[in-house]
């Protein structure tokens, strides 16, 4: 255990900081990666292909709590590392892949907004990719006006589904970096990221006459891609979470019509007619399988996406574009407790808060606690050891793991309730056995 | 023509006094707002005005009641906009209305107002460009004029997104509040204002609810508030409103001659003319009507779709001999949208004059909210919809509103019906007509369920919050919401049996949210889904294969009960409430009493109401010359019956019971008797029974009244229970039982009923011979 490298204590904090939250940290993920090899190489490959112009879609299906949201990071972590330019967004009532009431354009943004490169790894990231690509055109123009060699190196972009006008916008970003012009480069930032909802504006302050909007999210994303590459960057690859949010949408309508995108998406990719571009979708399995309002209720990705029928009892097949998180075993949870406990130490074994046979210790009372459902799913095993652990680091001396481990409550993992309003506290003060509270269809 | 202000001309607009006496309220209003009360020329406020400002602006629930035209509106926005401050984002008040015409009569009264007081006004409704909508969405401020359909329409569609609009919200004005008393309507529209409480994130937001005088104002505070009526404070104006002139008049039809019903039964409405084929009461109330309705704008309330044809046809063709342009109308719901909807514009917006006939089942549906005049054939239903319509006429200051009620009776005759010679139908158009004068108003069923409108919230709330627990969903609806007499349990029960329809209404993400199913995804993306009140679907009554008519059936009708349609007498067989069909055999009698067609229950204190009319002795001023006589006929008659005293009267070859109590109640007993082996009828005023005597009801009734009668859940199984609100075919066997014992039966009462139609025999010796009454000479 010793063998790693110490880590900085602000990798430390913001680790202890967010298990204890049950969310992924956004920073060494490195510190608490266990098991999962497999997923993870063939996510690597997938980034190599983005990376060499090719084009990917997988989706990361897994119950809640599972770690595809870690599983995601890591992924982005890796391309980020590998030079791609990654856009990641959680998907929600008020953002979607298509829409006809701004949603789409909502997650557009959202994905624009959050852009990350390896020198900018927080996001943000798209003020100096499109400076980076000015910058390189403006060496190699040698002379000629920057305008019209950024259009000349534009020239395939312009021949894509709305790529005039994104090269317009590109451009006229340009002439504002030229003219030492704020406005109009903050103007065509926001044109970038889908932030003009009508077209009227968008042509009063950049002179273009089309806008992304909820019809334009994919093409959005594959002209951003495009300039990416032009831009020497390796490719996009853009990570969707939460996907379990198209299946909660109430009309069929719209689940149908975004399950046509999310069709165009992987037609696209599997036929490899798109350039430099990756997605991962991160979902449960009722959005994948449910064969009613689930991906799986859509005849042509059912047909796309059904599961390899050799790959059973045990044998995996990871090439296909579903990606099943395997459970983690209870080898593999020591390994993440131990990692955990490492990281509460900053790496120093002799630090170490409690000895091995606590980590036995504490999965046997998970078991017992809530079954063998605890190594499906870490997120909630993993909360309540890093309680335990902050504890005992609070008060040394005086608190036993012994003592606190009966104490110590975990819960099954449930799915997060999206009524998270007022409404939802409403009748909360009932007895726990009001029927209504475990009610079941 | 006879007519009768039931008020003195008193109406003198916006009446002079000291100003000094204003001051108190006039001083509490904003400076814009007293500018522009200047402006309009006003040299006081009005009394209601005056009571209602200060109330309003102490905040917290009130309900302002006054006369139609007494200034209720500006009574409740002078405050109201005094008192909206700052700039939060949002609408700061939301007022709903139950007509889109009196929403566009209110914008044009408000806008000055409104504009005077920097706040942008806009209507919402099914008539207004999708552009406008947009614009007061995306920049929300201001006063909203709304629909109940349309507010359910912005929560459903904008889901989340409705929260900004609501979050500023200060307070919630509810017009025409008694039309939304005890209806489904009404409970529509407070599981609404709870739910923009709810995703305003306020536990609550002032209601102010302006209604017309009610003679227990508690029920227009319940309403308002539901489960907290004491809370709302009541201001009562005083002012003289608008006059109100009503005149019942009386039509004779000439002995009746038993015909083969089936062959006459294309023939005119619910009558039986006579050999020749005319009818000479309807020839005579046709020619009455053109008389009088021609030249203005108005509404006639015609009764069954038959009626509406047959009314309309007539007076058309009497325009068409006359030379004159037709402007009378046929509105029903068997006619297309657009055609209903060419009436609707023709009587709103063009200038010609013209009459819409309507039906009464689609009262609700039409959208005309001020006419010259209103008349009605028969009694109506309900003392609550004699006041709407009522209420659609005389809305502009200084205009009066009329009513006029058009009853045909029977000539007493040898073979008529001894019932028929009560008139009931007149003493029950007086009673309505009392009874709406003194301020009464139904009351809601105490208890009642409405699990149809819970359906159909509870879908509503799914869509809205793209999914919401079973638990969070209860405490909305039935914790904080209007239907508090159901309980987890039973919610439970619903959610399961929406779950286990052939096309699930309802289904659950893992997490445990309830979702949309196929069967209510489908009816959730319905063009009707924002509306809970709903046309009653027409039964089409059958005899052997052949298809007699079709008849509005909100009633509970029995197999095995007789009952009167094309003028003949039919045994009921079987109902089936899938295919909506009613089927009958003829079956042998004497004359049998007239149907009434018109629809709703009616409630006690009507038919208390209506006895005292008959044992009574003043004649109102409001009936015409043959509606006097006929009065004074069925008084005649009453005494005549016995019916002063005993309650039993043998006809025929069975009896007929006259316990003086509401329809519930009569289903009840009618049920009890079906379930304890007798053939009754329940009428619309009486149940008769078939083969027995008063020696034999007698026995029976005793052991009712003794409690010993049918369980609540017998009797309710002895009964087939059509679907009458929206969703109530959706719902399981058992759900629909407990409806039934809710709303439409009244088990508790059943003693009671017995006792009475015992208690008031007793008189009668068990042997006396009973009063004698089949024949007349």
């Amino acid at each position: 255990m010793n063998t790693k490298p110490t880590m900085k204590a602000r990798e430390r904090d913001a680790i202890v900081a967010a298990l204890r939250a049950g969310v992924v940290p956004r920073l060494g993920l490195q510190h608490i990666q266990v098991g999962r090899q497999r997923e993870v190489a063939s996510l690597i490959s997938d980034i190599d292909r983005i990376a060499g112009g090719g084009s990917t879609c997988r989706f990361v299906i897994g119950e809640f709590g599972a770690g595809k949201t870690f599983f995601l990071f890591l992924v982005r972590q890796i391309a980020l590392q590998r030079k791609l330019v990654v856009m990641q967004a959680d998907l929600g009532p008020d953002r979607r892949i298509h829409a006809t009431g701004g949603q789409a354009r909502g997650l557009f943004a959202e994905l624009t907004r959050g852009a990350a490169t390896r020198t900018m790894p927080e996001g943000n990231a798209l003020r100096s990719i499109v400076e980076t690509f000015i910058q390189q055109t403006e060496e190699a123009a040698s002379g000629r006006p920057i305008e019209e060699a950024i259009k000349a190196r534009l020239a395939d972009v312009r021949e894509m589904v709305g790529g005039y006008d994104f090269a317009n916008v590109v451009a006229a970003y340009a002439r504002g970096y030229e003219a030492g012009d704020a406005g109009l480069q903050d103007a065509a930032l926001r044109w970038l990221r889908g932030e003009y909802a009508t077209r009227t504006d968008a042509r009063a302050e950049l002179g273009v006459r089309a806008i992304i909007d909820d019809a334009t999210f994919y093409d959005g994303l594959r002209l951003h891609a495009r300039l990416a590459r032009l831009a020497g960057f390796g490719g996009l690859l853009v990570c969707l979470d939460e996907l379990v949010n198209l299946y909660k949408l109430q009309s069929v309508q719209a689940r149908k019509q975004n399950y046509e995108q999310i069709l165009r998406i992987l037609n696209d990719s599997l036929q490899g007619t798109t350039e430099g571009i990756g997605f991962v979708l991160g979902g449960t399995p009722e959005f994948l399988l449910d064969t009613r309002r689930g991906l799986y209720s859509y005849e042509a990705l059912q047909s796309r996406l059904a599961a390899n029928s050799f790959a059973t009892g045990g044998l995996v097949d990871l090439s296909g574009p579903v990606i099943r998180l395997q459970n983690l075993s209870p080898e593999e949870l020591y390994h993440l407790l131990e990692r955990v406990r490492s990281v509460f130490a900053g790496g120093d074994s002799d630090r170490h808060l409690v000895p091995d046979e606590a980590l036995q210790a504490f999965m046997e009372h998970c078991r017992s606690k809530i079954g063998d459902a605890y190594f499906r799913t870490p997120r909630s095993s993993v909360r309540a050891f890093a309680d335990l652990l902050a504890v005992i680091e609070q008060n040394p001396g005086t608190a036993d793991w012994r003592e606190l481990l009966g104490s110590v409550d975990v819960s099954a993992e449930t799915a997060i309730d999206s009524d998270g309003t007022s409404m939802a506290d409403a009748g909360d003060s009932d007895g726990a056995d009001d029927e209504l509270a475990t009610f079941r269809l | 023509m006879p007519e009768t202000p039931t008020e003195p001309m008193t109406n003198s607009p916006r009446s002079v006094s000291d100003r000094t006496s204003s001051v108190g309220a006039f001083g509490l209003l904003s400076e814009p707002a007293r500018r522009w009360v200047e402006r309009q020329g006003w040299t006081s406020l009005r009394d209601v005005q005056e009571r209602a400002i200060p109330a309003i602006l102490a905040g917290g629930d009130v309900v302002v009641s006054a006369r139609t035209a007494a200034g209720k509106t500006e009574a409740a926005f002078l405050p109201l906009l005094t008192k909206v401050e700052g700039d939060a984002a949002g609408f700061r008040i939301v007022c709903v209305s139950p007509l889109k015409a009196l929403i566009n009569d209110q914008a044009n009264r408000l806008e000055g107002l409104a504009e005077a007081c920097g706040h942008p006004l806009h209507r919402w409704h099914g008539d207004v460009s999708a552009s406008a909508k947009r614009r007061a969405r995306e920049n929300p401020s201001g006063v909203v004029l709304i629909t109940p359909e349309s507010l359910e329409a912005i929560l459903l569609r904008q889901g989340v997104h409705a929260r900004p609009l609501f979050a500023g919200l200060q307070a919630v004005v509810v017009d025409e509040l008694h039309a939304f008393i005890g209806t489904e309507r009404g409970i529509h529209l407070q599981s609404l204002l709870t739910r923009v409480e709810a995703i305003a994130g306020r536990d609550r937001i002032d209601r102010i609810g302006l209604s017309a005088t009610l003679g227990d104002m508690a029920l227009a505070a319940d309403c308002l508030r539901p489960g907290d009526g004491p809370s709302v404070r009541l201001v009562e104006g005083r002012d003289a409103g608008n006059v109100v002139k009503v005149q019942i008049r009386g039509y004779v039809r000439p002995t009746r001659v038993p015909e083969d019903a089936i062959a006459s039964s294309r023939h005119a409405p619910g009558a039986s003319p006579r050999e020749d084929g005319s009818d000479p009461a309807f020839e005579a109330v046709v020619s009455d009507l053109g008389r009088i309705l021609r030249g203005r704008t108005n509404l006639l309330f015609a009764g069954s779709r038959r009626n509406v044809e047959a009314y309309a046809d007539a007076l058309t063709t009497a325009c068409g001999s006359a030379g004159v342009p037709n402007e009378f109308f046929a509105h029903h719901g068997n006619l297309s949208r657009a055609h209903r909807e060419e009436v609707e514009t023709r009587l709103r917006d063009d200038p010609r004059p013209s009459t819409a006939v309507a039906t009464t089942t689609l009262e609700l549906g039409i959208d005309i909210g001020d006419v010259a005049a209103v008349a009605q054939i028969g009694p109506g239903s309900s003392v609550s919809s004699l006041r709407q319509r009522l209420g659609r006429s005389g809305r502009r200051p200084g205009t009066s509103a009329e009513l006029r009620i058009f009853v045909i009776e029977d000539e007493d005759g040898p073979a008529a019906h001894p019932i028929d010679r009560l008139k009931l139908g007149l003493i029950q158009s007086m009673a309505t007509v009392d009874c709406m004068l003194g301020g009464w108003c139904e009351p809601p069923p105490a208890a009642g369920l409405h699990l149809s409108t819970l359906v159909h919230q509870t879908l509503a709330l799914i869509v809205q919050t793209g999914g919401i627990s079973a638990k969070a969903a209860w405490a909305i609806l039935c914790g904080r919401g209007p239907f508090r007499s159901v309980d987890r349990v039973r919610y439970a029960a619903l959610l399961r049996c929406m779950h286990e329809a052939r096309s699930p209404l309802v289904e659950q993400a893992p997490g445990g949210q309830l979702m949309l199913g196929p069967g209510g995804e489908r009816l959730a993306s319905g063009h009707d889904f924002y509306a809970v009140f709903v046309t009653p679907e027409e039964y089409r009554v059958v005899h052997g294969g052949q298809t007699l008519g079709t008849l509005p059936l909100d009633r509970i009708t029995l197999p095995g009960q007789t009952m009167i349609f094309v003028g003949r007498r039919w045994r009921v067989l079987e109902v089936d409430a899938d295919a909506r069909v009613i089927l009958v055999e003829p079956t042998s009698a004497a004359m049998p009493p007239r149907f009434d067609g018109s629809a709703g229950p009616l409630h006690d204190h009507v038919v208390a109401e209506m006895r005292r009319i008959l044992s009574g002795g003043d004649v109102p001023t409001y009936l015409d010359q043959t509606a006097r006589s006929m009065l004074e006929g069925a008084r005649h008659a009453y005494r005549e019956l016995g019916l002063e005293a005993a309650s039993v009267v043998e006809v025929g070859t069975g009896v007929v019971l006259v316990p003086w109590v509401g329809t519930r109640k009569l289903d009840t007993l009618a049920a009890a008797l079906v379930a304890m082996q007798h053939k009754p009828a329940a009428r619309r005023h009486f149940v008769e029974v078939d083969g027995c005597d008063t020696v034999r009801i007698r026995r029976t009734l005793a052991r009712i009244a003794g409690g010993d009668h049918p369980s609540d859940a017998a009797l309710a199984s002895a009964v087939p229970s059509p679907a009458i609100a929206k969703y109530d075919g959706w719902l399981s066997p058992d759900l629909m039982r407990a409806v039934v014992i809710s709303e439409r039966l009244e088990t508790a009462s059943l003693r009671e009923t017995a006792s009475r139609v015992l208690a008031s025999g007793t008189d009668h010796e068990p042997g006396d011979t009973p009063h004698r009454a089949g024949t007349e000479t």
